[in-house]
């Protein structure tokens, strides 16, 4: 089996899962959010097949061209779901967490991404590009699992300050914790990947550990952001909504910094 | 002074510096930077001067900027010292709360009785304690045991190992800025370069760049050697992404230019009458050829790697790379100006000809020849290492800060008519979910306990 192949399935399979999830939204009987999690985890498992069956047909990493890198932050945001999940029982999150994933999916097999592997260019032939982007991305999957929980705070904050704590589930202080953790687990991460990792291999290809490029600049921005969401929480003691709040931006932050920059600005990351 | 340090000692300083940094930074990046006062003028018009003048086309260079990081910086160093002493107290000479009040006003607390003496609960708890990873104090005062547990204290000193960290990455980047410098080197084989600030020279032996099967390079390789007044003391092949580094001085592959100098041409030149005639002419710049049959000299006139009508109405050359190489072909007959051609090697159908008299000629040009040169980027870097160093302690203060949460129990126990009267609280700042667990199992396990 190709690569190509394997991709379809795991997208078959993240299907299903987010339409277990949604099953569950609808009956509340928590053993359907089950089936829905075992399915996100064979789609994982399938997942990781198709990114190692990547790495030996193209003989690079599999995050060097945006079809890839769209594959990689899937399986990043999955892990991160599941890890999560697997650890809080947030099983709320998961449909809308799995119609993002489906959404970058969906992205990644659109015609938009040349999907041919390209040899690389010299700046890209480093085991820097393992560390420097694999472990970014995995931090920003957990921004993005914050993100779903912050805006679900947003919601069953507003309906419990209306109908009084519901009983069912998820509460608002929960989904607020599980919005911290995400972010106690993404922002070493992103810190490491992003910004050190970055910093170190800038350093040897282009001789210069920061250059204000706009990626970089974002990334810091990103980090800011982040940086405002640890000390207004933890110093001020700011939870809740403006926590959340303050969550939503800095994921907006890091996907600019993702996609936005790509497109928007012209830099030296001009390549991915 | 002191309103000097209540000034930076506020974390809402912090705040509003980091909001507006942030700003600034998005601002940077929408707004290209270092570039001509002609592209800007064209970009942004009447806002131009304004934007020059407020230095935000050069933003993170910018006296402004820079300020408000120093600002930064020194909100991160009375911040992080005006906490450290009450936690520095609270980590190695702690007090054993004697209040009860005290305790039970914490968030996370029990109060109960056992039906045991004193010895027995205080022997009890303290096994409950250590058994939990926490090490213990104590003291006795009038029939009632006063104890601490703590374990993870070094957690309360994460953020300030983080903030450790940035100010030694600021001071490096202090460093880097005022006492580095890089400048690109173009060398070509054989060549020897001395480098700025140097007391040895690079001599470049060998330059290669190698292609994939589909033509794109995979890479450039320089040898160069280190020479000691002409000494070779040792060479080494550099790539990107592999540099040499020497007595402070890294050398970077950077890329390759062509010697545009004087390449080697190559021309076809066909009538437009018979399809079987063709010449081959392989010439520099300058030199001229002589076409028997028609009586007509040519010339090369001239030579442009990337072609580009420039705004004035001339020939000109966008960059040095070959995007669009052209010649300028000019024929003379006795003396007399026949035509003019530009003939271009990616676009052999746009030929342009200028002609004077009758011919039947058409030019192709076909191929180019130039010398390769490395571009080398020689670049000394002074704060690098403490960028590194100052990454390491954000790094440890991170994973410190997140994963590593101090936990403190405070308890008293008090005889009281021969069972013992049992208040315990806890402090945690982080992860209070999983104390409040542990503790709440503490508590039930003390009270199940004989």
């Amino acid at each position: 089996m190709n690569e190509s192949t394997v991709f379809l399935i795991t997208f078959i399979l993240y299907i299903l899962a987010a339409f277990f999830y949604f099953a569950f939204l609808f009956s509340k009987k928590e053993t359907i959010a089950g089936i829905g999690y075992k399915f996100a985890f064979a789609g994982l498992i399938a997942h990781s097949i198709a990114l190692v069956l990547r790495t030996i047909e193209s003989g690079h990493a599999p995050f060097t061209n945006m079809y890839e890198s769209l594959s990689f932050l899937s399986w990043s945001a999955i892990l991160a779901y599941v890890v999560i999940e697997g650890k809080f029982k947030i099983r709320k999150a998961g449909p809308y967490f799995m119609l993002i994933v489906i959404g970058l999916m969906a992205l990644a097999s659109s015609p938009l991404m040349p999907k041919e592997a390209t040899p690389l260019v010299p700046a890209l032939q480093s085991y820097w590009l393992w560390l420097h982007v694999s472990v970014t991305l995995i931090g920003e999957a957990f921004f993005a699992v914050g993100f779903i929980t912050s805006i679900l705070y947003l919601i069953a904050d507003s309906r419990e300050k209306k109908e009084g704590p519901g009983k069912s589930g998820l509460s608002a202080k929960r989904l607020d914790s599980v919005s911290y953790r995400c972010i106690a687990v993404g922002f070493p991460l992103f810190t490491l990947g992003g910004l050190v990792f970055g910093m170190v291999w800038a350093y040897k290809a282009w001789g210069r550990y920061w250059s204000w490029d706009p990626k970089e600049t974002w990334s810091l921005i990103t980090w800011f952001v982040f940086a405002l969401y640890l000390h207004t929480r933890i110093v001020m003691g700011w939870k809740g909504r403006r926590s959340a709040f303050i969550t939503i931006i800095g994921f907006l932050a890091a996907l600019f910094t993702y996609f936005g920059v790509n497109y928007l600005l012209a830099g030296l990351h001009s390549y991915a | 002074m002191k309103s000097f340090m209540r000034f930076f000692s506020s974390v809402k300083l912090a705040i509003v510096l980091l909001i507006i940094i942030t700003i600034a930074s998005i601002l940077g990046t929408l707004i290209p930077q270092h570039r001509s006062t002609a592209e800007y003028a064209a970009r942004y018009g009447q806002l131009a001067p304004v934007l020059v003048r407020l230095e935000i086309t050069r933003l993170y260079q910018a006296w402004w900027f820079i300020g408000l990081l120093f600002l930064f910086f020194l909100n991160i160093v009375v911040c992080t010292l005006t906490r450290l002493s009450p936690k520095l107290k609270r980590a190695f000479r702690p007090s054993l709360e004697k209040e009860k009040k005290r305790i039970l006003a914490l968030k996370i607390n029990a109060h109960f009785s056992r039906n045991k003496n004193l010895e027995t609960t205080a022997a009890v708890v303290k096994n409950e304690l250590t058994g939990k990873h926490y090490r213990l104090k104590e003291t006795q005062h009038e029939g009632s045991v006063f104890l601490l547990g703590r374990k993870k204290m070094l957690g309360l000193f994460g953020s300030d190992i983080v903030h450790f960290g940035l100010l030694v990455i600021i001071i490096g980047g202090i460093f880097s800025g005022l006492g580095g410098f890089r400048t690109n080197i173009n060398i070509a084989e054989g060549q020897t370069m001395t480098v700025p600030q140097a007391d040895f020279q690079l001599r470049l032996d060998k330059f290669v760049t190698e292609f994939y099967p589909n033509g794109a390079v995979r890479d450039w390789k320089s040898t160069l050697s280190v020479l000691d007044e002409g000494k070779v003391l040792f060479d080494k092949t550099i790539e990107v992404n592999h540099p040499l580094s020497y007595k402070g001085f890294v050398f970077y592959q950077s890329g390759y230019g062509y010697g545009w100098e004087n390449p080697t041409l190559h021309l076809w030149v066909k009538k437009s009458a018979d399809p079987s005639y063709l010449k081959q002419l392989k010439m520099k710049v300058g030199e001229t050829a002589k076409l028997e049959e028609e009586n007509i000299e040519v010339t090369v006139i001239r030579f442009v790697p990337d072609f580009i009508i420039a705004e004035d109405n001339r020939v000109a050359t966008r960059s040095n790379e070959p995007n669009n190489p052209a010649v300028l072909i000019g024929g003379r007959r006795n003396g007399e100006e026949v035509f003019s051609a530009w003939a271009f090697a990616k676009y052999p159908d746009f030929g342009q000809m200028h002609s004077n008299q009758d011919h039947d000629l058409k030019f192709e040009f076909k191929d180019f020849e130039a010398a390769q040169y490395s571009v080398i980027q020689a670049a000394k870097d002074p704060g690098v290492n403490l960028i590194w160093v100052g990454c390491s302690f954000l790094m440890i203060g991170l994973c410190i800060a997140f994963f590593w949460p101090p936990r403190e129990i405070k308890v008293i126990l008090k005889k009281t008519n021969g069972k013992t009267d049992v208040v315990a609280g806890g402090i945690a700042t982080k992860n209070r979910e999983d104390f409040q667990t542990e503790f709440e199992h503490m508590v039930e396990s003390l009270r199940r306990s004989k």
